[in-house]
């Protein structure tokens, strides 16, 4: 992967984000933000798994980072620091393994054949990456108010 | 006296379950809702002891920690995520707090806040549309692929519009939105288009990924709030079932394999 190629992939990404804020309805003010931060996410993670960075990792510190940008996004447009986090991460969240893991499980309904072992192998390895990604993406957007133990993010000069 | 005060905490009692309720559908994490809630009733001097469950509040509010004087549930309305409302109930908490505001002007504040408009439809559509492409080209789509699920997801979004609009189940909406998408994107594969099958088809469903009760779960299981985050997880996983159900229909019907 080229770094033109994770570039766009960071610029499209924020188009995903954007979207899904527009979906959940964000203040139109935060609407830029959201663009940036989608991709910067997605850029951190892509750049990471460039130097062979496990796949949940790189998610989680992707996600740490848009966590960690939501603070002062949130004192700049005075929103509550998930409406920015929230749309932000979504295009962090694995699509592919996600569905993989459930066309694996269809076929995991059929009948035992040779390949059926190599089959249920791959759905747990999918199924398990999904779901860890998953949890990343939660802990690494609440992480910075925990990290900072207050209750709002009023609180938390910078 | 006693009279007066009685009826400020009805009306300060009614107005806390509106906030809280209007913050739990619109999709806000347990503690944000407790938090909000009681800076509010700390705003007036009283006590606030609040119990989310999935589908409703209640709240008591205690004077000088001593005894009861409102006692009050409410349950939710039925409606999806809404980040301007869980803003603007943030912004509005912490102007009553600043500038002692009055029970009622707060009440009238929310109200105009309740009533805010959503973006046009065909601007939801389009973005969301846009975010499907967008999504198409960070799993490696090629121009192609992007336009089919720019195609996917508008018709898909506008189904489960449709569908909620006629008050159908909501993981039946879900599941009409999915079952749209995919037979779109499928007939592309099906009429022979050179194409990459799980980009179309995997990228096609993807704006129906309930991220909001995702991630809350989580933050609700952090912070304590076990089962209201078991609730969500569940619930999550339901919408997922709907997602991979219209998938499967799809594909029967389609005999892709």
């Amino acid at each position: 992967m080229d770094w033109i190629l994770i570039l766009s992939t960071a610029f499209w990404s924020g188009w995903a984000a954007l979207g899904f804020g527009i979906l959940f309805n964000v203040p139109p003010r935060t609407l830029f933000a959201l663009w940036i931060g989608g991709a910067i996410g997605v850029l951190i993670k892509l750049t990471l798994l460039q130097f062979s960075v496990s796949v949940v990792l790189a998610s989680f510190i992707g996600a740490s980072a848009v966590g960690m940008l939501s603070i002062p996004i949130a004192h700049k447009r005075h929103v509550p620091p998930m409406i920015f986090a929230i749309p932000a991460v979504i295009p962090l969240i694995p699509g592919v393994f996600a569905y993989r893991t459930m066309l694996g499980l269809i076929k995991l309904t059929g009948t035992i054949g040779a390949d059926y072992n190599l089959i249920l192998s791959e759905t747990i390895n999918n199924a398990a990456k999904t779901l860890f990604i998953i949890m990343s993406l939660a802990i690494g957007v609440a992480i910075p108010m925990h990290v900072m133990r207050k209750e709002s993010a009023k609180n938390i000069r910078l | 006296m006693e009279q007066e005060k009685i009826i400020e905490a009805k009306e300060l009692g009614s107005l806390l379950l509106d906030v809280g309720v209007s913050l739990l559908s619109s999709g806000a994490s347990c503690s944000r809702i407790r938090i909000t809630m009681r800076r509010l009733a700390t705003a007036y001097h009283y006590d606030a002891h609040i119990s989310i469950a999935p589908k409703s509040i209640s709240l008591t509010l205690n004077v000088e920690k001593e005894y009861v004087i409102f006692n009050g549930m409410r349950s939710t309305p039925s409606q999806g995520v809404n980040f301007k409302t869980i803003s603007g109930i943030s912004r509005l908490s912490w102007e009553a707090v600043e500038n002692e505001l009055s029970i009622h002007q707060v009440r009238d504040k929310l109200n105009a806040l309740l009533a805010l408009p959503h973006y046009p439809r065909i601007i939801i559509l389009t973005f969301v549309s846009l975010a499907g492409a967008g999504f198409c080209f960070s799993f490696g789509g090629k121009l192609l692929e992007m336009i089919i699920a720019f195609g996917a997801t508008f018709c898909g979004l506008f189904i489960r519009q449709e569908a909620i609009k006629r008050k159908f189940n909501p993981y039946f909406c879900v599941f009409f939105g999915s079952l749209t998408a995919s037979m779109f994107a499928g007939a592309f594969i099906k009429a022979g288009l050179n194409i990459n099958f799980e980009h179309a088809f995997a990228t096609s469903v993807l704006f129906l990924i309930p991220g909001v009760p995702l991630i809350n779960s989580f933050t609700d299981l952090i912070d304590g709030n076990i089962l209201n985050g078991i609730v969500r997880g569940v619930n999550a996983l339901m919408f997922s079932m709907a997602i991979a159900f219209g998938l499967l229909v799809t594909m029967i019907i389609y005999n892709l394999n």
